[in-house]
Formats: structure tokens, C-alpha cells, sequence
């Protein structure tokens, strides 16, 4: 993985210092809330329910064991003993004190890692891939290409008050798995007819209230002109982005009025006038950053004992099935470390589980740890020697439900209980469809189930093959269902089933979708399939007679 | 009000034309709509001119008449608000504006580095007392990712 130099580590310390006098100044009242509000959000620091909500960036998903030692330290020294892992791939803690958030900044320097942009009206961490490198579809390795992004946007003097949030997601494979439809730019990494590489373009995706699939703005814009044309967009987003209404402020919305014809126009003839500058990224410079993502050193493997555990163990089959996929090195495999027990809210890690994560990772996974979308982790290097000794220490640690995939994996926000902005609660209604379905989920087949307790989005909602959306209704806690949403590379917002549902009554309605499908799929047909051929009617029928 | 140039607090010799008064002899600062209707009488003489420009200002509005400019000022309706910061950048690289860029409006003190780096070398801000503060704010980061502007 990519490791600081002392530009880097000057660069990030040297924010520490600012931040520890930003805070100093606000709290001798020397700034305003109003004025110290952008400067606290650019570091990640949002005031929420209860306390500060600290959202630290793990760069495109990827942690060694190191820091993720260093959130168990910051979760037990400053926080309650845990912290949330978020679609976006990074970490949140929910209970740090203003006063400490210095010092919890400058502990995560020591390990690499910071909050810079991780919130406010700038350009966000960069989100990819969590099989990047080991996947055997892949094209190009994204992660390079987003440590050249991260580098570009971190503390980018003319980007760092635009119209609101910005974020852009890679992917190096056709089977995208970092939802980069639904990112303010998604970039697909391609190969021409030259076998030269470069990268399709999308631009104005995006959830939240006005939900939007990214449309493509350039079909291939080659690796050394990737930085000029993102700069390109972004300049011609702040100087035309709406600032009127927040809620329309976000490129999405600039690229519907203005057509995306004449947004790709402005885009390029901005682009033509700056592509051949000192952003056109030379040979070396990408070879440079791609040194730090070379394969680790693998060993061969035989699978015999493997064999053996599976014909032994039916839980550890069933793990093995659900929970681990393939490795395109021959006697590896990927795994998926389950953030979904039935004990814990979705994506939420002790600190105790996150020390003995690092202590695998070391043992099994070359030290290195991934984030995913879908609020899990991944040890993605494990020799499949191996894969039952490890089984047995996730076990222990309540990593191992075997949910990968199915109805009880759901994305979900924290919700009422946490957040500021949420209508309504996630973790409390997550709770009863896992309580519901935890013995079933496997037969259930998979089924993606994303939740946000407020039309802000957090939780997918919109692009759940079923998608539960929290609103208030005169003060009540109410749930509008929607079906056939898709984060694939086919992204698809899901289709509204009807009125939206007492909270009592949200967990019987998705038993009711199940039950349907359950009764009309053919032999193996997948939950979207089934879906698609049958139609919303015999779902709607069921979950609205019923009540 | 205080003027930061080359990081110290400098001598402002530049006037704002405020409506109704006559024009100083010479360093007038005026607005876009008083130059498109004074543009003839205000480029006859040799004495330094000054525009301001909001900083969502068209460039297309001003960019054809830039050469009768010794400085442009662009002005902050709030300090979140970014389009100023395009401005500045676009007029250095693109267009080679060399003269004088200054920022007025609302600016923060932990604006000003990010602001003199997109190619303003002059920042007025409303409260004097924040001048030492500002002057402390431009040396806070010593390492970029991003290459200064060319224009120099």
C-alpha cells in the first residue's frame, strides 16, 4: 500500500497544528460557530445528537493492521469501545469530545492516516474497489490511480469551498463493485484499441433526495490527462454549480439543466486549455505510485486440508460458501469479515474485534485490511490452507455470520439514534429483520436490503433490490418501501411500492416481499430476476392487503 | 480595513468609487457595470484602473478588456462562497493576468493561504485586528500537492 513520505507526513502534521488552533480559537469564542462550522466539517468533525461524530478517511478502502490497531486505541481512549464503518469506506466514531479531537488527530497522523475532507463542501475520499488487486476480472489496478486522486484533492486551495460535497469512485473491473454510478464522478478504468490505459467518465451521479444514475461524459480520457480533466470538471461545477439552494447544489443538478452536451462542452474546452499543463501526469509519476501496490509475495497452496474441513464442518461450508469468494491467484481466497452479526448494528466493530482483525490480517492476510461499500471488511489475501484456522479465530470474535450477500447484509445509517438530519430509526428496524430472517437468510438466496432513516440517503436506500427509507409523518416514524434498485454496473433506482408503512408493521412487509418471492421464483432465479418477470403487483398485493 | 501584500500589512493607494462621487485622479477601483458604461472616458488617460467583479462574475463580461486593468478585485458575498477562488485561478493561468488580484468581502484569516495559492497577492480584510493572524495563516502549511499558478 501507499506509504508517506516526509512531504506527506509534514503535509498531515502540519494540519494537526491547524486544526488544534482552529479548535482553541473557537472554544475562546475567538470564532463563530457559523465561521469555525466549514473549517471543523473539512476535518471531519460534524456536531450530531449527542455529541461530535469524527469521520476519519481510509483511503480507497484500504488499512494496514497498523491503523486499524490505532482505531482500536482511539475507540477505547476517546470513544465508547467501538466505531462504524460507513458506505463510503471509512470510519466513524460517534462520541469524541471537542476539546480531544487535536489529539485524536494527531495520533492518526502517527499511523498515516487523517480527516481531511472527510466531510464539508470538497472534494471526499476517494472510494474504489475492495477486490482491487486480487480480483481476477480486473483490468487495471484502481488503487494507484486513487492515491493520484487523493494527492490532487487533499487540501486543494481552489476546490475546497464548492457547492457542496464531491465525490468520485474508480473501478478497475466491468463488475463494478464501488457503486460508481452513483458517485459525483465514477471513473472506469479501460484499455483502447493501443492496449493504453484510461478511464471512462461518468459525471452526476448521485443518492440523497434527488437520486440520479451517472451519465457517461467521455468514454476514454487517457491516465495522463486524468487529473487535468478532473480539474476541468470540478472548476466548471464551482463556477456554475447552483449555491441558491442547497438542495440543488450538487453537480447532479448542474448537469441536468444545463444538458449534458453542453456541460461536456464547457468541461472540454476548459479541459483543452489546461490538459497540456503541469497536471498531465508523466510516465514516472504513475509508475512511481504504482511501486507501492505491487502483488505480495504468494506462496503456493494445496488444497487438501481444505477439502478435508468441508466435508468435515458444515458451518465452516456454509462460511466458505457465503462468506469467501474467489482469489485470481490459485490457493487464495477472499474473505469477508461479517459486520452484520445479529448482536451488533450494521457495520459497527469493538475495539476489542478491531485488534484481533489486525492480529489476522498479520497472520493471514499480509498485514493489510479492506473496507467495503457494503459496510463489511475483507482479508483479501488468505491462503486457503489456511481459511479454517481463521474461521475458527472469526468465530470467536462474531465475524463469521454467514450472511455475505443475503437479506440480513443490509446497509443502513445510524438513524434517528445517532444523527441529526435522520427522520427516522435504522438500527432498531434493522435489528427486527435480522432477528427475523437470520435462520432463513442463506435459503433466502441474496437479496441487497439498503436502509437511510432520512431522504439525505446514507443507507442506499435507493439502490436496494429493497430499499426501506425513513420519513416523518406529523411527528410519527413512518417507511416508504422501494424495489429493484441496483448498484451494479447496470445502477437502477429502485420503483416506490406504495405508501410508505407504520413502523410496527416495516419488518412484516419485508416478510411479505420475501414470501412472494420465495413463491414465484424458478429453480435458482436470483430476487431482481424474479422481480423483472413478475412485476411490482403480486409484492404490492400482498404487503397492502395484508394490512 | 487592511491591505496584506508579499505577507505584511501594506498602504492601500486605491479608492473604491462609491455611487455618486467623482472619480479620484488617479487608482479608482470600479465596478463592472460603471466600466461598460464609462469604458471610453476611463480608457483615455494613463492613470491605473481598477475593476471589481463579484466572484461569480461571467468572465466573458470582463475578459476582452483586461489590459486596461492594473488590478482586479474580486469580491466574496461569503466566505463559502468558492467561485472567487476559480476566478482568480482562471484569470493567472488561462488569461496571464499578472497585475494585481486583490480579494475583498468576506474573507476569513484560514482563508488566506488557500487564497494567495489560486493566484490573489492581495487580501483586504474588513477587520484590522485579524491582520496578525492572516499574516500567521500564510505560513501554516509548508508542503502542496497542487503546483502554484504559472502567470510569474
Amino acid at each position: 500500500m501507499y506509504l508517506y513520505n516526509e512531504f506527506d507526513q509534514t503535509l498531515v502534521n502540519e494540519r494537526v497544528e491547524q486544526f488544534r488552533d482552529q479548535t482553541a480559537r473557537f472554544l475562546n469564542g475567538d470564532l463563530t460557530e457559523e465561521q469555525f462550522r466549514p473549517l471543523r466539517l473539512m476535518n471531519g468533525l460534524y456536531i450530531q445528537t449527542h455529541a461530535p461524530m469524527l469521520r476519519i478517511n481510509i483511503p480507497y478502502g484500504l488499512l494496514s493492521s497498523k491503523q486499524l490497531r490505532m482505531f482500536a486505541h482511539i475507540s477505547h481512549k476517546y470513544d465508547k469501545d467501538y466505531g462504524h464503518f460507513t458506505t463510503r469506506q471509512n470510519m466513524q466514531f460517534n462520541w469524541p469530545e471537542l476539546e480531544r479531537v487535536p489529539d485524536i488527530l494527531a495520533d492518526l497522523a502517527s499511523v498515516q492516516m487523517h480527516a481531511i475532507q472527510s466531510s464539508g463542501n470538497c472534494i471526499r475520499n476517494t472510494t474504489s474497489d475492495p477486490l482491487a488487486g486480487v480480483c481476477a476480472d480486473e483490468i487495471e489496478d484502481p488503487r494507484p490511480y486513487c492515491e493520484i486522486i487523493r494527492q490532487w484533492s487533499t487540501l486543494h486551495p481552489e476546490f475546497s469551498y464548492l457547492p457542496r460535497k464531491f465525490k468520485i469512485a474508480v473501478s478497475g473491473s466491468p463488475k463494478d463493485r464501488a457503486a460508481t454510478q452513483v458517485h459525483d464522478i465514477g471513473l472506469h478504468l479501460k484499455k483502447n484499441a493501443n492496449e493504453e490505459i484510461g478511464f471512462e467518465v461518468l459525471v452526476g451521479g448521485g443518492l440523497g433526495r434527488t437520486p440520479v444514475i451517472g451519465q457517461t461524459i467521455n468514454t476514454f480520457i487517457a491516465e495522463k490527462d486524468l487529473l487535468s480533466y478532473l480539474e476541468a470538471i470540478l472548476r466548471v461545477y464551482n463556477r456554475f454549480g447552483r449555491r441558491d439552494n442547497k438542495y440543488k447544489a450538487r453537480i447532479k443538478i448542474l448537469v441536468r439543466e444545463t444538458g449534458l452536451d453542453t456541460f461536456k462542452e464547457q468541461v472540454e474546452t476548459e479541459w483543452e486549455s489546461i490538459r497540456h499543463g503541469h497536471l498531465s501526469l508523466s510516465n514516472e509519476e504513475i509508475q512511481r505510485v504504482k511501486s507501492f501496490f505491487t502483488p505480495p509475495n504468494y506462496a503456493t497452496s494445496t488444497n487438501d486440508t481444505l477439502e478435508q474441513h468441508l466435508a468435515n464442518s458444515g458451518l465452516f461450508r456454509q462460511w466458505f460458501k457465503q462468506n469467501t469468494t474467489e482469489h485470481k491467484q490459485t490457493g487464495y481466497r477472499v474473505v469477508f469479515l461479517s459486520l452484520k452479526s445479529p448482536s451488533r448494528a450494521p457495520g459497527d466493530v469493538t475495539n476489542v474485534q478491531m485488534e484481533q482483525v489486525a492480529d489476522m490480517a498479520d497472520q493471514y492476510s499480509f498485514g493489510q485490511i479492506r473496507t467495503t461499500h457494503d459496510q463489511n471488511l475483507a482479508l483479501t489475501d488468505v491462503k486457503t490452507s489456511d481459511l479454517y484456522a481463521l474461521w475458527q479465530q472469526l468465530e470467536k470474535q462474531d465475524l463469521a455470520t454467514a450472511n455475505i450477500g443475503t437479506i440480513t447484509d443490509m446497509i443502513c445509517c445510524p438513524g434517528l439514534d445517532f444523527c441529526s438530519l435522520a427522520n427516522a430509526s435504522s438500527i432498531d428496524i434493522a435489528q427486527g429483520i435480522t432477528d427475523r430472517f437470520t435462520d432463513s437468510a442463506i435459503d433466502t438466496g441474496s437479496i441487497s436490503l439498503k436502509m437511510s432513516g432520512c431522504m439525505n440517503g446514507c443507507g442506499h436506500h435507493s439502490i436496494g433490490e429493497i430499499g426501506i427509507l425513513g420519513v416523518d409523518k406529523k411527528g410519527e416514524q413512518w417507511y416508504q418501501l422501494t424495489l429493484g434498485g441496483s448498484d451494479s454496473h447496470q445502477s437502477k433506482l429502485g420503483d416506490r411500492l406504495g405508501k410508505a408503512i407504520a413502523k410496527d408493521l416495516v419488518v412484516d412487509a419485508i416478510d411479505d416481499i420475501v414470501h412472494v418471492y420465495k413463491s414465484n421464483r424458478n429453480d435458482n432465479e436470483n430476487f431482481a430476476n424474479t422481480l423483472q418477470r413478475i412485476g411490482l403487483q403480486p409484492f404490492k398485493d400482498k404487503v397492502y392487503d395484508a394490512h | 480595513m487592511t491591505l496584506i501584500k508579499n505577507k505584511e500589512v501594506t498602504q492601500d493607494n486605491w479608492h473604491y468609487l462609491i455611487d455618486g462621487q467623482a472619480l479620484q485622479t488617479s487608482h479608482n477601483i470600479v465596478s463592472l457595470s460603471y466600466w461598460m458604461e464609462n469604458k471610453a472616458d476611463l480608457s483615455s488617460g494613463d492613470a491605473p484602473l481598477g475593476l471589481l467583479v463579484k466572484g461569480g462574475e461571467e468572465l466573458t463580461n470582463f475578459v476582452n478588456d483586461l489590459p486596461h486593468f492594473s488590478l482586479i478585485a474580486i469580491e466574496f458575498p461569503t466566505f463559502a462562497d468558492g467561485r472567487g477562488y476559480s476566478l482568480a485561478k482562471t484569470l493567472r493561468e488561462q488569461f496571464k493576468f499578472s497585475n494585481e488580484i486583490r480579494a475583498i468581502g468576506d474573507i476569513l484569516p484560514d482563508q488566506a493561504l488557500y487564497l494567495t495559492r489560486v493566484g490573489f497577492d492581495a487580501l483586504e480584510l474588513a477587520d484590522e485586528e485579524l491582520a496578525p493572524l492572516a499574516l500567521s495563516k500564510l505560513d501554516e502549511f509548508s508542503v502542496f500537492y497542487q503546483p502554484i499558478h504559472s502567470a510569474e
